[in-house]
């Protein structure tokens, strides 16, 4: 094992590395770029046995990808944000077919606006799509990650397709130290490529991706295919504890901290919740009993655990870095939907939106929220949603207006 | 027994392809497909995009005793790249036996090959994939009920050009010529011989391939099944469906029809389907009529001035 | 409420039918709902279509599964399991078949539930076959509720596309069936509101095996099993004193239906043959013939 300062760029790209893949089709989108670059050189200088072709959009790059991991060889991608969305209707197939796959997304905000900076809202977009959805906080767990992803999305009970999630620049091109597991170590973990049963070829006749008539056998597929995602969560606590034995390092679906004792929790997925930990300390240190889940898994939706952790706590705020127009925070109902049932639930839940295009969520913000939910709690009335956002931040945006719209009054009414 | 024709030469006496799909009886595209099969052998994997022919393999029933991969209306041949590739890793790690390997024949209909699929076939192009792209070409979307699609002519009336496509086919055999890719050729099933020939010749070449099928639709072009053939030769024999191939670098015509006067009117070829016949009743447009004819002449007088 | 199917192949018009249908009984002030149902399959293969009717609005949808009355326009279709004509048959369905052959020919069709209604298929005019008007004509009079005017009035509103002389000549066809069916005397009765309702077996779904699970098929070859030879309406038949085993059928079939025998000649799959005649329309020597499979049948079964 060697510890050294890898960005979550250099980290997915390790993963890789690390987990022997056969192929990569490829395509460049920011902040993802970084990860097919160092793959790129890597075989160039003969450091990895690996085959990257270079695609003509995500779209191509996602079927490829399919296709390869469908005939039978260890397959890697690698995109971001309007990428994950060009490819979209693939991300759908893929899974539908039922193939190991690893892809790592590393989340950026959709335009419009067009942005760089991350949210959630490209890798929610994919929520259904059938992948797995792991999401890191650190760089470490990125390469970690990536050799779980490979072993989960190999088991022969699942074969789907794996999503490994990491937030653009607050990860990608944020360098930290990492222990990156020893090679020969890392390749007994994922074991060798897909073995010979899988393989599509000449004297076994397979015919994929089929067309189905009628809602019954349509059905069947796709419930199928929930069943093995549900299954996942098990099997993903298991490897978790078996890569704990080897590297020190163990994962589970939640990574709960501070919660014993805790009145208040936060929820949150990303790297954010590092921030939050922080936070939490601080928030501690000032006598609020507060702490903080932060879900790897989002698809399976490890919601028995999330609502075991949550039971009996004061007030729960769920934070999104995310937002479905209209709506509001996807996260947010998903935990309602987990706690609904629960005699032993929070008596409040609170709604936050915040981080959206890189938006930082401050110190002060978390305070904010961690008195607003106990004051609800203690009150029992649940405020409404909050998108979080300053009288300073809308001081500037207002500010910009002025170059932007000189002649539209802010305090004009609204037609 | 009366005078024997001749017997075509060394023809195809198996099936690759089985009988008992759900295409249209007198399917054009499916009697071009499967001779094509035939020639290649049975160590093929169809990757197919979305088109007519995704419905050949309804579950539980495939024609297919080889492989076949479902993908999307734009991306098939990305998904050739990936079944190409993965088969080379793993022929190369001895993880495969050279017996198991396959030809990757990319399965398009016109909608795909020259719309929404262009820019992966391009890409394909571009990174020298050695592939067979076979579009069987009914010039319209087909399998949505027919309507325009950049594969249409001219005149043509598709349940979204009502009163005939004011615009004109686009050339996807010149788009791939402008590839330079390993072999480019048109076909049509009612012209086996030539068929064959081509089939035959692009087994010997690695490359991108494409094999680009005019496929008389009797259900969309609205004629009677039992015509397909007979409208595949007239295509032929008028001079609207010109039999070529691109090789090395250079474009042969693999077939001239007769001098112009001497062979078949358009027309004739015009009048056996629904789709035009809107230029025939309830008036005569002659200035459409006479314009198809006009640009088929050029293109042969072009042709012969080449030699 | 009226339930009613039509059932028939890609092409004969059995969507048209229904909407013919579906607009006379609108225009007699009835809340209507009609549509198609397509499988994969294309022009030759069996299709149906559907017709409510109701004094009040219709929340019933889909499928029907249990119809009062059933039209076919092909009588071929009534030996095909997989057309699902007897589908939900009752002794009280009426079941109304265009058809050329004697009533003597269906005796022995006990099989047959409901009450069997003949009509003969409309002359064609100039190749055309009204085949549509003449079905929905038959359900019109079996309804009874539907006058001569607002069934010439649906014709014509549904085939608004067509030259006048054409809506004219379909308007006629559908007007002899009419009147033909109306004298039969035989009418249908309206469907119960209230069905019985059971409690549906649900089951808790296990986890397959992902090889099983997925929409994949490991075998070859396995649509041999679909007999696409029931699309069939005209039979081709060898001549093997003029056949000279060219092959050129072979070549030119798309479904790869003839194959090659040992001595060189060829052989039709009837089983997979969907009878679209290219290989009557291309053999040189005009050694293939088509009957009608109606006629191929009874022949069959003399032989038989």
């Amino acid at each position: 094992m060697k510890r050294t300062l890898l960005t979550g760029n250099g980290a997915a790209a390790w993963g890789a590395r690390l987990a022997c893949i056969d192929y990569l089709p490829a395509f460049p989108i920011t902040p993802q770029t970084e990860i097919i670059e160092t793959i790129s050189s890597w075989i160039d200088q003969g450091l990895m046995a690996c085959r990257m072709v270079s695609m003509d959009s995500e779209h191509s790059m996602i079927t490829a990808a399919g296709a390869a991991a469908a005939t039978g060889v260890r397959t890697f991608t690698a995109t971001s944000s309007q990428g994950l969305l060009y490819g979209m209707e693939m991300l759908y197939a893929v899974a539908g077919w039922r193939v190991p796959l690893v892809l790592v997304n590393v989340s950026r905000a959709l335009a419009a606006p067009v942005t760089l900076e991350p949210d959630h809202n490209d890798v929610l977009a994919a929520r259904d799509s059938g992948f797995i959805q792991i999401h890191c906080a650190t760089c470490q767990e990125v390469v970690d990650t990536m050799l779980l992803a490979y072993r989960l999305s190999e088991d022969k009970r699942l074969r789907l397709p794996v999503i490994v999630n990491l937030d653009g620049y607050y990860l990608s091109f944020t360098r930290e130290p990492v222990t990156l597991p020893d090679p020969q170590l890392a390749s007994r973990f994922v074991g060798p490529p897909t073995s010979r049963a899988d393989q599509i070829q000449a004297s076994h006749p397979t015919s994929l991706g089929i067309a189905v008539l009628g809602g019954s056998q349509y059905s069947y597929f796709r419930y199928e295919q929930h069943l093995a995602a549900l299954a996942a969560l098990e099997i993903y606590d298991d490897l978790g504890r078996d890569y704990g034995r080897l590297t020190g390092r163990s994962y589970s679906a939640l990574a709960c901290y501070r919660c014993h004792g805790a009145d208040m929790v936060f929820v949150m997925i990303g790297s954010f919740a590092t921030k939050g930990k922080d936070a939490v300390d601080q928030l501690r240190a000032m006598g609020l009993a507060v702490g903080l889940v932060r879900l790897r898994l989002v698809r399976p939706w490890p919601g028995v655990a999330l609502a075991t952790a949550l039971a009996d706590k004061k007030g729960v705020a769920v934070i999104d870095q995310n937002l479905s127009m209209g709506q509001g925070g996807i996260l947010y109902q998903e935990v309602a939907a987990a706690l609904y049932h629960r005699p032993d639930r929070p008596r409040v839940l609170c709604s936050y939106v915040g981080g959206l295009g890189g938006r930082d969520i401050s110190l002060e913000d978390f305070r904010g929220m961690a008195e607003e939910t106990l004051q609800a709690a203690a009150s029992g009335r649940t405020p409404p949603p909050r998108l979080l956002y300053t009288e300073e931040d809308l001081a500037q945006m207002r500010a910009a207006q002025q170059v932007a719209a000189p002649d539209i009054d802010p305090g004009a009414e609204t037609p | 027994m009366s005078s024997a024709p001749q017997k075509p030469s060394s023809q195809p006496l198996g099936h690759q392809l089985a009988a008992g799909t759900s295409t249209c009886a007198g399917c054009g595209a499916l009697q071009g497909i499967r001779l094509v099969h035939d020639i290649l052998d049975s160590k093929v994997f169809f990757v197919n995009a979305a088109g007519c022919m995704t419905l050949l393999s309804i579950y539980p029933f495939t024609p297919f005793a080889g492989a076949w991969l479902y993908t999307s209306m734009a991306s098939a041949a990305a998904g050739g790249q990936g079944v190409r590739d993965a088969l080379d890793i793993m022929l190369a790690g001895k993880r495969l036996p050279p017996q198991e390997d396959m030809q990757v024949v990319v399965l398009s209909g016109d909608g795909s090959a020259g719309g929404m699929g262009l820019s992966a076939t391009s890409g394909a192009m571009d990174r020298n994939l050695d592939f067979i792209y076979l579009c069987y070409d009914n010039e319209g979307y087909g399998n949505t009920g027919y309507q325009l699609s950049a594969a249409t002519p001219h005149g043509a009336r598709t349940t979204t050009s009502t009163s005939g496509n004011p615009g004109y086919k686009k050339e996807l055999f010149d788009i791939w010529t402008a590839h330079k890719p390993a072999y480019a050729a048109t076909i049509c099933g009612a012209e086996p011989g030539d068929l064959r020939k081509k089939v035959e010749t692009l087994k010997g070449i690695k490359g991108p391939r494409l094999l680009l099928a005019l496929s008389p639709c009797p259900t969309a072009w609205h004629f009677e099944p039992a015509d397909t053939i007979t409208l595949g030769k007239l295509a032929v024999a008028c001079g609207l469906w010109p039999l070529k191939e691109y090789k090395e670098g250079r474009l042969v015509h693999t077939k001239v029809p007769k001098k112009t006067g001497r062979r078949p009117q358009v027309e004739e070829y015009l009048r056996l389907q629904g789709r035009y016949r809107h230029l025939f009743a309830p008036r005569r447009n002659d200035r459409v009529i006479s314009e198809i004819q006009n640009r088929v002449d050029r293109y042969w007088e072009k042709v012969t001035d080449e030699g | 409420m009226y339930r009613i199917r039509f059932h028939g192949r890609g092409g004969q018009g059995m969507k048209t039918a229904s909407r013919i249908l579906g607009t006379a009984l609108f225009l007699e002030g009835f809340e209507v709902q009609d549509a198609p149902r397509y499988g994969a399959e294309r022009r030759g293969a069996p299709m149906f279509a559907y017709v409510r009717a109701h004094h009040k609005p219709i929340n019933e949808r889909g499928i029907i599964s249990r119809p009062a009355l059933v039209v076919v326009s092909d009588d071929s279709l009534l030996a095909m399991a997989a057309a699902g004509v007897t589908n939900g048959l009752t002794a009280a369905t009426l079941l109304a078949v265009c058809t050329t052959r004697p009533s003597s020919f269906y005796d022995h069709h006990d099989d047959l539930k409901g009450q069997l209604i003949l009509f003969r298929p409309p002359a064609s005019v100039n190749g055309h076959s009204q085949l549509s008007s003449c079905c929905a004509g038959a359900a019109a009079a079996l309804l009874g509720i539907i006058s001569p005017a607002n069934l010439a009035a649906a014709v014509a509103r549904e085939l608004d596309a067509l030259p006048p002389e054409r809506i004219r000549v379909n308007q006629q066809a559908a007007a002899t069936v009419f009147r033909r069916l109306t004298e039969n005397g035989a009418f249908v009765r309206e469907g119960a509101d209230q069905v019985r309702v059971k409690r549906p077996h649900w089951l808790t779904l296990a986890l397959d095996s992902a090889a099983l699970a997925a929409p994949a098929i490991h075998a070859a070859a396995t649509t041999l099993r679909m007999d696409t030879g029931l699309w069939r309406s005209q039979r081709p038949e060898i001549d093997f004193d003029t056949c000279t085993c060219c092959g050129l059928c072979n070549i030119y079939c798309p479904d790869g239906a003839i194959s090659l025998g040992d001595n060189g000649c060829p052989a039709i799959d009837y089983q997979h043959c969907k009878g679209c005649l290219i290989c009557l329309n291309q053999c040189p020597t005009g050694a293939i013939s088509a009957r009608p499979e109606a006629a191929a049948h009874e022949t069959d079964e003399v032989e038989a």
